[in-house]
């Protein structure tokens, strides 16, 4: 009887993915509900650059004097950071997302460009997000929310960079070539044995109880914050896993083939945080905002190209690993290496000096006050939100008009 | 459900992922005549949301999804 049932519970659960709508949703809440609890982010790179700054400690690299990683506050390991858990939390999370559905397969690119484009693309992206401060999270998902102009910038320049990315990745040079094979063939027919991944089960209860163990030792060891990363960076990483909620396929997909159901739950998600996070700023946590500099725009647009180029962003990457896509570790060690050059690049080639240097960190509420930041933030989803409609139309249009013509073709 | 036809190309995808499966379906439909029958063989999750999505959007008939695991094959009817 009750295996009766949980198979029933699992079957609707896991077996198909989760609306994109309801998903993003949650991770507003949840992010908002981050936000209120611990005062930081639902954020990853800020992280990601911190590791490259721990991986060049270990090669006895003075990093003590980079200006950046002052200012990210480059303190301890991971395991000691709220951002070191809520990242490993997310990997955990997705993993075990990814085991619970049998979503887990080992694959490896058929092409070897895509390790090269990966990792190139990951660069970019890294480099681009921390000039930026902040990744399609920070700067993007969770940094709209915080009132701060810089997410503003940043978006813009993202939808900029994803539509050069889009006309490069169809360049045969990134795309490559298919293993297309014509000839007649049997179609195959539905397989009886549905039942032989069930180790993936096992394995993925193997990973909720560390998540527990972890989350339980932090809280009982007096440091709850900690634990309660972990635990949300689990939620987030189930929660993008089970969307399957790529920030990259968002954006990119409504300039490659007009899709934008993604695009339209990333701005539902953001909505409903908005509201959250006002909530709590009002009760007195101050929000988190950078600088609303030249530095976000051209990050974004960065940003926006390596994404289209690797295939992933700095969330999509984390989530395909654990579903066992072994060329996203390239995506991964790509954005690492290429924050690390940002956070080299800060002051010892003068990137803060050109973009980022003398530009204000607008925080939208203290300069037009609730009424008119609350208004506007709104007024600016919704432009994003119209565009995206039109974006769709407009693609809808393209492919009746070319549907037409062969038919007109044989008429003539 | 999954009736016995025979398919007339075969496009296997497994280790790609987005949005090269989508694209190159796309594109082996261009290649096909109309009512012409194409087998799609994915691994990549993101693709069992796109991949359909799209052949629907561009009118073409997902006729069947067999599943076999975590790999998933399509049979897609071109219209043209």
């Amino acid at each position: 009887m009750i295996i009766a049932l949980l198979q029933k519970v699992h079957n609707k659960c896991f077996n198909r993915f989760w609306n994109p709508f309801i998903v993003l949703l949650l991770a507003g809440v949840f992010a908002a509900f981050y936000f209120g609890l611990t005062g930081t982010l639902w954020a990853v790179t800020g992280e990601f650059t911190r590791w490259g700054g721990n991986l060049l400690q270990l090669f006895d690299v003075d990093t003590s004097d980079w200006a950046y990683f002052k200012e990210i506050k480059l303190i301890g390991e991971p395991v000691d950071r709220t951002d070191g858990w809520l990242v490993m939390g997310m990997l955990l999370g997705s993993l075990f997302s990814a085991l619970i559905s049998k979503n887990f397969k080992w694959k490896f690119p058929r092409q070897k460009r895509r390790w090269v484009w990966g990792f190139i693309g990951g660069v970019i992206a890294g480099f681009g997000t921390r000039l930026a401060m902040g990744c399609n999270l920070a700067a993007f998902f969770t940094g709209l929310p915080q009132f701060s102009l810089h997410a503003w910038f940043f978006i813009a320049g993202t939808a900029i960079g994803t539509y050069f990315g889009v006309k490069l990745a169809v360049l045969p040079v990134f795309k490559g070539k298919p293993k297309l094979e014509f000839g007649l063939r049997p179609a195959k027919t539905a397989s009886p044995s549905a039942q032989k991944q069930n180790k993936q089960l096992y394995a993925a209860f193997v990973v909720l109880i560390i998540i527990i163990l972890i989350a339980a030792y932090y809280i009982s060891a007096g440091k709850a914050m900690l634990g309660m990363a972990a635990l949300f960076g689990a939620v987030f990483g189930m929660l993008i896993q089970r969307g399957q909620i790529c920030f990259t396929s968002g954006l990119r997909d409504l300039w490659l083939t007009g899709r934008g159901t993604l695009g339209k739950a990333i701005i539902a998600g953001m909505a409903v945080q908005t509201v959250g996070t006002a909530i709590f700023i009002f009760k007195g946590i101050a929000p988190v905002v950078h600088w609303a500099s030249p530095g976000a725009f051209i990050g974004g647009i960065l940003f926006g190209v390596g994404i289209v180029i690797a295939g992933g962003c700095e969330t999509g990457w984390m989530y395909r690993i654990t579903e066992g896509q072994v060329q996203f570790i390239a995506v991964g060690a790509g954005n690492v290496a290429g924050a690390t050059l940002l956070a080299y690049g800060w002051d010892h080639w003068g990137v803060f000096d050109v973009f980022v240097k003398g530009w204000p960190e607008v925080n939208l509420v203290s300069s037009l006050g609730w009424g008119g930041a609350l208004l506007s933030t709104g007024a600016f989803l919704v432009v994003l939100y119209l565009l995206i409609i039109w974006r769709e139309n407009w693609y809808t249009r393209k492919i009746a008009v070319k549907s037409t013509l062969p038919s007109k073709k044989t008429t003539a | 459900m999954a009736e016995n036809f025979v398919v007339d190309a075969t496009l296997d995808v497994r280790g790609e992922s987005c949005p090269y499966p989508e694209l190159y379906t796309l594109e082996a439909i261009e290649k096909l005549e109309d009512g012409k029958i194409l087998e799609v063989i994915a691994d990549c999750p993101q693709s069992f949301i796109n991949v359909p999505a799209s052949c629907k959007r561009h009118g073409h008939h997902v006729l069947s999804t067999v599943k076999d695991g975590t790999t998933l094959y399509y049979y897609i009817q071109v219209c043209k």
